[in-house]
């Protein structure tokens, strides 16, 4: 039972593998086709591509991270921490929703200190922060924020101004898996992903971790993740 | 609402005047790649489908950003391609190398710790996202250029000095600063400094660069057992960071523990197979081992990597074909005659590749015609042997030290002791001074002498090197010409005199002969390959004694 289950994953994998790279060409030629398409008509139609590159990216990410949790699972996920700017790092997962941003009218804060300098894998955190961003611009009406705090590591916090976390997916706190509900499109991955991520982050005796709120600066949802 | 690129806190690039190059075999992606660097003001952009263009337009252009895809169909990969450039010097010290890839999560297994792109994107990506990432790649490697190019000098002090600076003055920047302060403390050789800064970084997080660095240092210091351990920690702690095996298995082996090494590597070469450097030393420990198949195994994968490689080698070559007549020696199960097939295959790859080097085909040949001894098939062992001796005197180069036993080795084993021995006489001229060759030398020679002249050239060399530290630099000289007698082509002791030649001119003997001394003994060395070892000081000479006569 154990080895068909192991060789199913395999399958998945590789199966996940080729619909990352179909998508890469899709994604190649729309933006191709966009760059052919006069900037007036591109302007009527902002919002529509907008969407088509933040669908697109949205799959794109969930199928990374399924692949990332396979590896995780395999122990074949490469974990490679080093110094990074907070402040810069942020801003770059702000940069990659910029046509999401534009189309949609949000408007965005960064409230970070731009010396400080902490540990983490970067490509690892760049899946989190993205998706978790990327929902935000979905769910909320018009400004995320992203801030942190210090205290035992560094808590990144992105902050919305959205209706929030629907309360049983608060009360799941640790166990993310347990999120995957047909009825809300929730599929549970990104949380579950990013608490994967967050536990992969360890110093001394602290592990990494995530938490959800409601409320916060804006009243919307608040989404933390804390590296020690 | 704000525009994320106002919000930009670096300096406008002005991306009109930087020259581009983009490395990507897949058109449309190609396409779009260029149109996100005309959108950002690029003009001068250039476009290759392959490696081997890549190298090519960076021989004639030394461009200001370069973008590769990693994955570029059956040519060399981003990463081949970035460690060719960087090893053959042909990126300029500020050149920003972009890796661009389909899946973030296998970036760092892909890189080698040691030559890294300044980032790694991952598709798909927008315009947006480009910008950023060049602008910060561009805005740092500016700012870090003063070390790099001081360091490119060997300018060690000076460099450290920059480091300093730039670490004040940019907090930012402070953890590129230290790791470029420990490659300059290493290289001259401050271990203790060395050791140091990367214990202080490790203690506070293991980061895999610096823990890598206490392990090398360990090393350095010959500390072997507390290199191991760490050395181990680290594989624990970082599985995927491929170097810890790499540096793992190579103390293990020195400490005579060369089953264990093996495990090590095979354990790395699980997790990456594509790396040519590691199957090579993989097969070398399994022939130590008299573990034929795992050594066929690995020579087998070094030549199919190596086939896209510029640093392939004829050895990988020779040590597949000779661990394949192991496998006919033995009476495995194998197909001898797919055995066979390989072998002469691998023998047509190896001609074809080296085909214009005369000392490779030599080896080629010999290693042909033993190979061909163990299915006693005369004609072809005749015919191999022909094309030998046919070749020995188009040699125009030092033929190496483990090239020599492996020669000396097969010619004997087919009977041709005249050609053996003289083989064997030219390598014990030229690297009589390390005594691991000699151990084996020794074992092949019927010639006595030859072995006791070369320990009195040893001793001779040795001694003059105790006048030239006293900086007793005539009788140095002295010495060096007595053990000169004795070996005259030798190219280190050669080298040695001509260095104390020159110190005698710069210690106030201001003679003009003795420049044209070290001129003369210079001028002697003609069979010296620029790949050889000891080229680097031989050319290095040359510039001096040139220098020094022109400013007479």
């Amino acid at each position: 039972m154990k080895s068909e289950t192991a060789l199913f994953s395999t399958v998945l994998a590789s199966t996940v593998h080729d619909m990352k790279n179909s998508l890469g060409m899709m994604l190649d030629a729309v933006n191709t086709i966009l760059g052919d398409i006069p900037n007036e008509a591109k302007q009527r139609n902002s919002a529509q591509c907008g969407v088509v590159q933040y669908e697109s990216s949205r799959v794109n990410n969930s199928l990374m991270q399924l692949l990332a949790i396979y590896k995780i699972e395999n122990n074949q996920l490469p974990f490679n921490p080093s110094y990074h700017n907070l402040y810069d790092f942020v801003e770059e997962q702000i940069i990659a929703h910029t046509p999401l941003l534009d189309a949609k009218g949000f408007e965005f804060e960064i409230d970070i200190d731009d010396e400080l300098e902490i540990v983490f894998d970067d490509s690892l955190l760049t899946m989190v922060i993205t998706n978790i961003v990327g929902n935000a611009i979905r769910y909320a009406h018009s400004k995320v924020l992203i801030t942190y705090e210090l205290d035992q590591g560094t808590t990144i916090k992105i902050c919305d101004d959205g209706p929030g976390y629907p309360s049983q997916m608060i009360e799941l706190a640790g166990d993310y898996i347990q999120g995957i509900n047909q009825s809300t499109g929730s599929t549970g991955l990104g949380l579950f992903f990013a608490q994967k991520v967050a536990e992969m982050h360890q110093h001394g005796e602290n592990r990494g971790s995530i938490y959800l709120e409601n409320g916060g600066p804006l009243g919307g949802g608040v989404f933390k993740i804390t590296i020690p | 609402m704000q525009d994320p690129i106002a919000m930009m806190k670096k300096p406008m690039v002005r991306y009109s005047q930087k020259s581009v190059l983009i490395i990507e075999d897949f058109a449309e992606f190609a396409r779009s790649l260029r149109g996100m660097m005309i959108t950002m003001g690029g003009k001068k952009i250039d476009l290759v489908y392959n490696g081997d263009d890549a190298i090519q337009a960076c021989k004639e252009k030394k461009y200001d950003i370069i973008l590769s895809d990693y994955n570029l169909g059956d040519s060399k990969d981003g990463q081949q391609i970035l460690e060719e450039l960087m090893h053959f010097k042909l990126l300029k010290s500020s050149a920003v190398f972009v890796m661009v890839t389909a899946e973030n999560t296998t970036a760092m297994v892909m890189g080698a710790l040691e030559y890294q792109p300044d980032s790694y994107l991952t598709k798909p990506f927008n315009g947006h996202i480009l910008k950023s990432r060049l602008d910060k790649a561009i805005f740092k490697k500016d700012l870090l250029s003063p070390i790099v190019r001081k360091m490119r000098a060997k300018k060690w002090q000076e460099a450290l000095k920059s480091c300093h600076e730039i670490a004040e003055e940019n907090p930012k920047f402070k953890m590129a600063c230290l790791r470029h302060r420990f490659n300059c403390l290493r290289s001259l050789k401050q271990y203790d400094k060395a050791l140091e800064l990367t214990t202080q970084i490790v203690n506070e997080r293991p980061i895999p660069w610096a823990m890598l660095g206490v392990g090398e240092i360990f090393f350095a210091k010959k500390e072997y057992e507390r290199a191991i351990e760490l050395f181990t920690d680290m594989t624990n702690e970082f599985p995927m960071v491929l170097e810890g095996y790499d540096w793992l298995a190579k103390v293990q082996h020195i400490v005579g523990r060369p089953i264990e090494a093996q495990q090590t590597l095979q354990k790395a070469v699980e997790r990456s197979p594509k790396a040519l450097k590691r199957q090579k030393l993989l097969g070398e420990i399994a022939e130590e081992n008299d573990d034929v198949e795992t050594m066929t195994a690995a020579f087998r994968q070094a030549v199919k990597f190596g086939s896209n490689s510029a640093f392939a080698s004829p050895d990988e070559f020779v040590k597949l074909t000779k661990s394949l007549g192991l496998q006919l020696k033995g009476n495995s199960d194998a197909d001898r005659q797919k055995l066979l097939d390989e072998a002469e295959s691998v023998f047509s790859k190896l001609d074809h590749r080296f085909k214009h080097d005369p000392g490779i085909q030599f080896r080629s040949a010999v290693a042909h015609a033993d190979f061909s001894s163990i299915t006693n098939d005369q004609q072809k062992v005749e015919k191999y042997l022909s094309t030998a001796n046919k070749l020995y005197d188009k040699i125009e180069e030092h033929i190496g030290s483990k090239e020599s036993i492996e020669i000396t080795e097969s010619l004997k084993h087919l009977g041709q002791k005249e050609l053996a021995e003289s083989i064997l006489e030219e390598a014990v001229e030229q690297y009589f001074d390390d005594p691991a060759f000699i151990k084996q030398a020794e074992k092949l020679t019927t010639n006595k002498n030859l072995i006791e002249n070369s320990r009195k050239a040893n001793q001779l060399n040795t001694k003059a090197i105790k006048y030239f530290s006293t900086k007793d630099y005539p009788t140095a000289s002295e010495y060096f010409y007595k053990a000169l007698e004795i070996a005259p082509s030798n190219v280190n002791i050669n080298l040695n005199n001509v260095q104390t030649l020159l110190k005698r001119f710069q210690s106030g003997e201001k003679d003009q002969q003795l420049l044209l001394e070290a001129e003369r003994l210079l001028s002697g060395i003609t069979r010296l390959a620029f790949t050889d070892p000891r080229y680097e000081r031989y050319s290095e000479l040359s510039r001096l004694t040139q220098l020094m006569l022109q400013s007479i």
